[in-house]
């Protein structure tokens, strides 16, 4: 996945011509043409029309990804790509039916809409309950991610030069080897409706990266330190920003300490949880048990259900009275963050809490699914990761909020007689209920009478959701809030991966289970 | 959208001719495939989906880049392979860089199949309906993912190479509820002709273990005599796709890395019976004819009798230590056995049936230590038969120390790996014996 041409190195917009050749349909995917694309949807939705549909959508776009990789002293990789495609999406009679395309030609919609609605009417035999959806409102609007420095109009030379850059200041600092990646999306959407929408957004999001790695061939050893940088929704100014050669400069000792480090013994331990860890733990405990698709069943079969079932709406004591996690699509930087969703419900404004003090107040929801909890309609939660893909419920930014009385890392490591501070995500699952689950992470510290202490290795920690989130007793204060996130969140069949941020303080909780994770005999 | 050699070789003709590098490889990929989703014994969602995607790489000396673009357009073709030399042109030199691979000897693809390619929706909703009307009967919620298709890959490189695969594949995956939500069961199935599907047969798996009588037993966790099925094997066999490389093993951060600098290739490190293997002509799961870099895909034992006989090595890593380059395996067959899981039942004095496992991650790579969860299907066995429904267990179970501890092995089965986008997997059942469940799952 990944790619560019800037799709804006021609004019976005262009006088309109008829997409009546493949030749004319590259043109839209070099620029992402505006009429080109509202002829296309025009022609997909009056064809849905006819042949009967009672609702109808189509999603137009173009995914230009970059990817960048290193190892050592050679750049061993740079690949760009563009994807273009459509999707149409037809509701007859209480079926969904479906198709998309990467060849972007009038024929070619003409084709899809007809298999969309032979999908349809395939499907109507075995819907036992028909698809009702609520009547969204219409928008005629653009969104346009802000932007400092794009990426994809950096010199290749610059790139591979800061890669390698990392890569030797890991290198020199004491890793036996260093491979760094940067990853680039830029996502251009349209969306028109039969409800009258046309909506044209362009976001672009950005993952800096590296792992280090010591070995010992003596022993056979080897253990390795990846990057805490999070991805991002915004450009080039962010990758330097992050500063990766001083931390790589970081990483190589570490990763060489690590090597080395005491191997912990297994116990309760109270946790300081970093925010470069904490981040997935809310992705996969909260974020993903929260989604109304599977609390529904409706993902029973790959994903799974949840154990936050509707009845818990409003009463469950999912997590102690500091605990307030908020679901947006706005916050600056988020890689969720967009202004309207595939469903082409309007994102702004619509943020909600998830837990409020430690309640359980609200599901993410896509559009048909608010009836089934009383709700009016979607909050905004609707993602498909190709224009060609049906979109389905996916997690906007969710974000533990931080302490608003003033709390340092060292004031939560400061209650703590015998613990573990851990940093950075390593190894994670969790169950298909979001309910028992096992993080491991990057980097694992001693603390002893309040004090951080040496390193140590082989750390995972294993818990259960509301218990887990129930034993918080500290939370940083926004000095320690950072945005997370991962641009490979998957669910659906077919798997699609969405972005998504996290953002969370640092935060203590008390008693929780720690495993030592080296074996020995095998 | 799906190509024939011809058509193939046409554009890649084209773009060869076109190139402005020393060196080019054009890879072209595409796919037509059909899906249809169902929960709660009701049609959920669908797509049909046409896609294809050409990749163009240019080399200049020791410089090299790649673009791609999912469209055939000419226009498209020559801004992408415009940008591949723009690229390459601006990237360090790197020496580990080799030119484009020259003519190779293919097998010939024995994986496709016409009426699997063709398939619409219609078929797809009258395996649902299977489905779906066993769980009604029985009293049970079913939800499932079916899909056919079919896809092809090439490529083409200035060096005169020239390579085309294609493929079809037919998935059912069916997932029962009872409708309590107090108890679950799963069966998949993945055939490369959608004629030996059987969504009745896979329907009626998944509908039997969700409706089994009982309620849950409480197990404690720790070390268990397990029967994993095909399922669960397979799941886990997918981490070791990509852990048989030379140069990682060389390098002394793999579970291939042994002390003192050397590789374990030749040690038995797995049971005798353990016997690992890849093969385009495999008749449960052929892998490609072609490997990443050209290079054809043969017949090969990973592991042979319990011992590690092959590694792959990538080009320039064999020219560097003088093995002979190979492709990393995309699939793989695990020899099966004599012993069928009702025989494995009857064997198992207090074990637990695992249907199929969900979440599994790697916790340490140097010792294969993989954690992860059972899913949909765990059942106590007490003196030689199910004795009822056993909550589930989250494990953290080395690879290597499981593959040392079999009792028994059943007959080979091919896994469905579609969801999770691994290769052709085909596994047996196995007893296993100390396989170490960590932690409680109230989780169904």
């Amino acid at each position: 996945m990944h790619l560019q041409h800037q799709c804006g190195t021609r004019p976005a917009l262009r006088a309109t011509h008829r997409l009546t050749s493949p030749h004319q349909a590259a043109d839209l995917a070099a620029g992402f043409d505006r009429a080109a694309c509202t002829e296309l949807a025009d022609t997909a939705l009056r064809l849905a029309r006819i042949a009967g549909a009672g609702y109808a959508d189509i999603r137009v776009g173009c995914n230009q990804t970059e990817f960048f990789y290193a190892r050592e002293d050679k750049l061993q990789a740079v690949q760009y790509a563009l994807e273009v495609g459509f999707g149409v999406r037809v509701l007859m009679n209480g079926s969904w039916g479906f198709a998309g395309s990467s060849t972007l030609a009038e024929a070619e919609v003409e084709r899809m809409v007809a298999r969309a609605v032979e999908n349809a009417r395939a499907s109507a035999r075995i819907q036992g309950a028909p698809i009702v959806i609520e009547d969204l409102p219409a928008y005629r609007e653009d969104w346009i991610m802000p932007l400092k420095t794009d990426p994809l109009q950096i010199a290749t030379d610059v790139k591979a030069a800061h890669l390698l850059a990392v890569n030797a200041a890991a290198m020199r600092s004491g890793a036996d080897f260093c491979s760094a990646t940067l990853h680039t999306v830029r996502e251009q959407r349209f969306f028109a409706s039969t409800r009258g929408s046309a909506i044209f957004q362009n976001r672009l999001r950005t993952s800096p990266g590296f792992t280090a790695t010591a070995t010992n061939k003596d022993t056979g050893k080897f253990v390795t330190r990846d990057s805490l940088a999070a991805p991002r929704g915004a450009g080039w100014d962010y990758v330097e920003s992050c500063d990766l050669v001083a931390e790589a400069a970081l990483a190589g000792a570490e990763v060489r300490e690590k090597l080395a480090a005491k191997s912990v013994a297994p116990g309760a331990y109270d946790l300081v949880i970093d925010p470069t860890n904490l981040f997935l733990t809310i992705h996969e405990s909260i974020g993903h048990s929260t989604e109304l698709d599977r609390a529904l069943g409706w993902e029973a079969d790959f994903a799974g259900t949840s154990f936050i079932t509707p009845d818990k709406l409003g009463k469950l004591q999912i997590g102690s009275p500091l605990m307030t996690v908020i679901a947006d699509r706005s916050q600056e930087g988020g890689l969720a963050t967009v202004g309207f969703d595939d469903d082409g419900a309007r994102t702004a404004g619509q943020e909600f809490p998830i837990v409020e003090n430690g309640v359980f107040k609200n599901y993410q929801m896509a559009m048909g699914q608010a009836q089934y909890i009383g709700r009016d309609a979607s909050n905004g939660c609707a993602y498909c990761d190709s224009p060609a893909a049906f979109p389905i419920q996916r997690m906007p930014n969710i974000s533990l909020q931080p302490n608003p009385q003033k709390t340092s890392i060292d004031d939560l490591i400061g209650g703590i007689e015998r613990g573990i501070y851990i940093k950075g995500a390593g190894s994670w699952s969790i169950d298909q209920q979001r309910d028992n689950f096992q993080f491991s992470g990057q980097l694992f510290y001693e603390i002893k009478g309040g004090k951080l202490g040496p390193m140590l290795r082989d750390v995972a920690y294993q818990s259960r959701t509301v218990s887990f989130w129930n034993a918080m007793d500290g939370l940083g204060d926004s000095s320690t809030y950072v945005l997370g996130g991962s641009f490979f969140c998957g669910k659906g069949q077919p798997m699609q991966l969405a972005p998504v941020s996290h953002g969370a303080p640092a935060a203590r909780f008390r008693g929780i289970t720690v495993l030592n994770t080296e074996r020995e005999d095998a | 959208m799906l190509l024939s050699p011809y058509e193939i070789k046409d554009l890649t003709d084209r773009r060869l001719a076109a190139s402005r590098a020393d060196g080019c490889i054009v890879l072209v990929d595409g796919r037509e495939k059909v899906n249809l989703r169902f929960a709660r014994n009701s049609a959920t969602s669908n797509g049909a989906r046409s896609t294809v995607d050409v990749t163009i790489i240019s080399q200049f000396g020791q410089q090299s880049g790649g673009a791609s673009v999912s469209s055939l357009d000419e226009a498209a073709l020559e801004e992408a392979q415009r940008r591949s030399e723009e690229i390459a042109r601006r990237t360090p030199a790197d020496p580990e860089h080799m030119p484009p691979l020259g003519p190779q000897s293919y097998a010939e693809g024995i994986a496709f199949d016409a009426a699997t390619a063709g398939a619409r929706a219609g078929r797809l909703a009258d395996a649902a309906h299977v489905a779906i009307a066993g769980a009604q009967e029985a009293g049970v919620d079913a939800a499932g993912f079916v899909e056919a298709g079919a896809s092809f890959s090439a490529m083409a490189t200035s060096a005169g190479l020239f390579a085309y695969d294609r493929g079809t594949v037919a998935d059912l995956t069916v997932s029962a509820r009872r409708k309590d939500g107090s108890w679950s069961g799963w069966a998949g199935g993945s055939q490369h002709r959608i004629d030996e599907l059987a969504p009745d047969r896979i329907a009626r798996r998944a509908i039997g273990k969700a409706a089994h009588a009982g309620e849950p037993f409480d197990l404690d966790p720790g070390q268990y005599t397990v029967i994993l099925e095909p399922a669960a094997v397979g799941e886990l066999l997918g981490f070791l796709l990509w852990s048989f490389d030379a140069r990682e093993a060389d390098e002394g951060r793999s579970w291939l890395s042994g002390k003192g600098g050397a590789t374990r290739l030749g040690e038995h490190l797995l049971d005798r019976r353990v016997t690992l293997t890849s093969s385009p002509a495999d008749p449960l799961a052929p892998v490609g004819t072609f490997g990443r870099e050209g290079l054809p895909n043969r017949p090969t034992a990973w592991v042979e009798d319990g011992a590690i006989r092959t590694m792959f090595c990538a080009r320039f890593w064999a020219a560097k230590t003088g093995r002979e380059p190979r492709p990393a395996p995309g699939g793989m067959v695990m020899a099966g056995g004599p012993t069928g899981v009702d025989e494995m039942i009857r064997a198992t004095k207090r074990g637990v049936l695992v249907t199929r496992i969900w979440y599994a991650n790697m916790l340490d790579p140097r010792s294969l230590l993989i954690t992860g969860l059972t899913r949909d299907g765990n059942f106590l066995i007490e003196n030689g038969r199910i004795a009822g429904p056993a909550r589930n267990f989250r494990f953290n179970e080395s690879l290597i120390a499981m593959l040392g501890n079999i009792d028994a092995i059943g007959p080979t089965e091919r896994i469905n790996g579609g969801d999770m986008g691994v290769g052709a997997l085909a596994a047996p059942p196995l007893l296993v014996k100390s396989f170490n469940f960590a932690s409680r799952s109230s989780s169904i």
